[in-house]
């Protein structure tokens, strides 16, 4: 087993829990953005950003996107033996990535609406991965 | 809701992105409150403002600055504010008398990417002097109006190629034979009903099927090219049409030219011709090329197929004549040189 990544009491490793709780919030944000710019622009917006951050995290390569979402299938399966905090890191920049476009684009109208929703669950992300 | 179905409705419909442009202009003031709409197309690197008429110069190159800052995020590609055309429509937007401060700055700002089938093409704009002048519903609203501009910037755009498409010989860039006959029909029934001259001169590459043999088609391909591009340059008049007639022979039509200005004209090009080497790899070559001309009412054609058969004759007579001439047709003696 790779170091750092440990079994919980339910029998999950804790990289799938991070996975989990990304997952949910990559989905909460594509919700809360596709009511505004709609999928497309919205695709087109996070392709961008994956492309840009899955240069230092690669991993994020693997997320497949189109006009009914974002799907981390793909990332999981693969990438279960990653150590959550560089699972966390990646994401966090994707996350970091996304919100200066949405900033670039509609200054603070998009970011109001989600970043509320959004930061609590990154810094759970941070609890989990801390209490390792 | 009405308002915005309008808007989308004059957007589908236009058939020219400046019309396009023009009605989204005309119909967002009736969504939004703003200054200055934009409308940046990478392909043409024109950037379309469509402003309040009191819009301070200041506030244009703030709000240009902007929008290539934010298109070079998203096409993550930097583009230059020197590469970008600017095409400034000045409108009243607002229907109480208001004066724009003279020292405006840009306070807030929506802008989109114009993206097709994940392709960004550009990115649309509205811009206002006032802070914090859109919300979640005024970007919904926006967000509608760009996903239209960008399907009818794409349609319109694949309309353009298939118009080139239509008109142009892909090889050389040449109007092509078809559209080189349109012209020829509306010209000469200008000519026949209004009594003006018209000339037609053709033109073939002498012993051209040698380019073909020595060189291969490539070699033949480059010199068609290099010709095309002569002749091309030999006119210079807006309603002269040069066209690829096919293979290796060409046409001119010249509205409005007397026949001795046709004569001149087909003998500054054959000299052009004959003094220009051409190189195919490592190899120069010399080529000449033959002309013949038809010109009304000097010859009495009843039609524009017998005013290209006219100079057709002409040119079978130059080539009999040994090549590299310009032959005139003369029905009194048949064919003269």
């Amino acid at each position: 087993m790779v170091r750092g990544v440990k079994e919980s009491k339910e029998g999950k490793f804790s990289s799938d829990l991070i996975f989990d709780l990304y997952a949910n919030l990559m989905t909460e944000i594509w919700g809360i953005v596709s009511e505004l710019i709609g999928e497309a622009i919205l695709g087109v917006l996070y392709t961008s950003a994956l492309r840009k951050t899955g240069e230092k995290y690669t991993f994020l390569k693997s997320l497949k996107v189109s006009e009914e979402g974002i799907s981390l299938d793909e990332v999981r399966r693969d990438c279960r033996n990653m150590a959550p905090g560089e699972i966390h890191r990646g994401f966090q920049s994707l996350i970091n990535h996304l919100s200066h476009l949405f900033s670039a684009l509609t200054e603070n109208v998009i970011n109001k609406e989600l970043l509320p929703k959004v930061l609590p669950r990154v810094r759970e992300a941070e609890r989990m991965i801390s209490q390792r | 809701m009405n308002i915005l179905r309008s808007t989308i409705t004059a957007i589908s419909t236009s058939v020219e992105v400046k019309d396009m442009i023009e009605s989204a202009g005309a119909n967002l003031p009736n969504l939004f409150n703003f200054c200055s709409f934009g409308v940046l197309w990478r392909e043409r690197s024109i950037l379309y403002l469509f402003q309040e008429e009191s819009c301070p110069p200041t506030f244009t190159q703030e709000v240009v600055k902007n929008m290539v800052k934010v298109f070079s995020i998203l096409g993550e590609e930097p583009i230059e504010i020197e590469q970008i055309a600017l095409q400034v429509e000045k409108r009243k937007l607002r229907p109480n008398p208001f004066m724009m401060d003279p020292q405006a700055t840009l306070k807030s700002h929506l802008t989109l990417p114009l993206s097709v089938e994940e392709e960004i093409i550009g990115c649309i704009s509205i811009n206002s002097d006032q802070p914090n002048a859109f919300d979640a519903q005024k970007l919904q609203f926006f967000s509608v109006i760009g996903y239209q501009m960008a399907a009818s910037l794409r349609h319109l755009q694949r309309l353009s190629t298939v118009k080139k498409e239509a008109i142009y010989d892909t090889l050389t860039g040449l109007v092509n034979r078809r559209y080189c006959e349109e012209r020829l029909s509306a010209e000469t029934q200008k000519a026949f009903t209004g009594g003006s001259n018209l000339s037609v001169i053709m033109v073939d590459i002498d012993h051209f099927k040698k380019v073909n043999d020595t060189f291969g088609h490539a070699g033949g391909d480059q010199v068609l090219r290099e010709i095309a591009s002569l002749l091309k340059n030999s006119v210079r008049r807006q309603d002269d049409t040069v066209a690829r007639y096919g293979g290796e022979e060409f046409v001119f039509v010249l509205p409005g030219a007397p026949l001795e200005a046709a004569s001149t004209i087909a003998e500054r090009i054959r000299q052009s011709i004959e003094n220009n080497p051409f190189n195919i790899g490592q190899t120069q070559i010399h080529l000449t090329i033959s002309l013949g001309i038809s010109n009304f009412p000097t010859h009495p054609a009843k039609s524009k197929e017998e005013l290209v058969k006219i100079a057709d004759l002409a040119l079978y007579e130059a080539k009999r004549g040994g090549r590299n001439r310009v032959c005139i047709f003369n029905s009194t003696l048949g064919r003269n040189g």
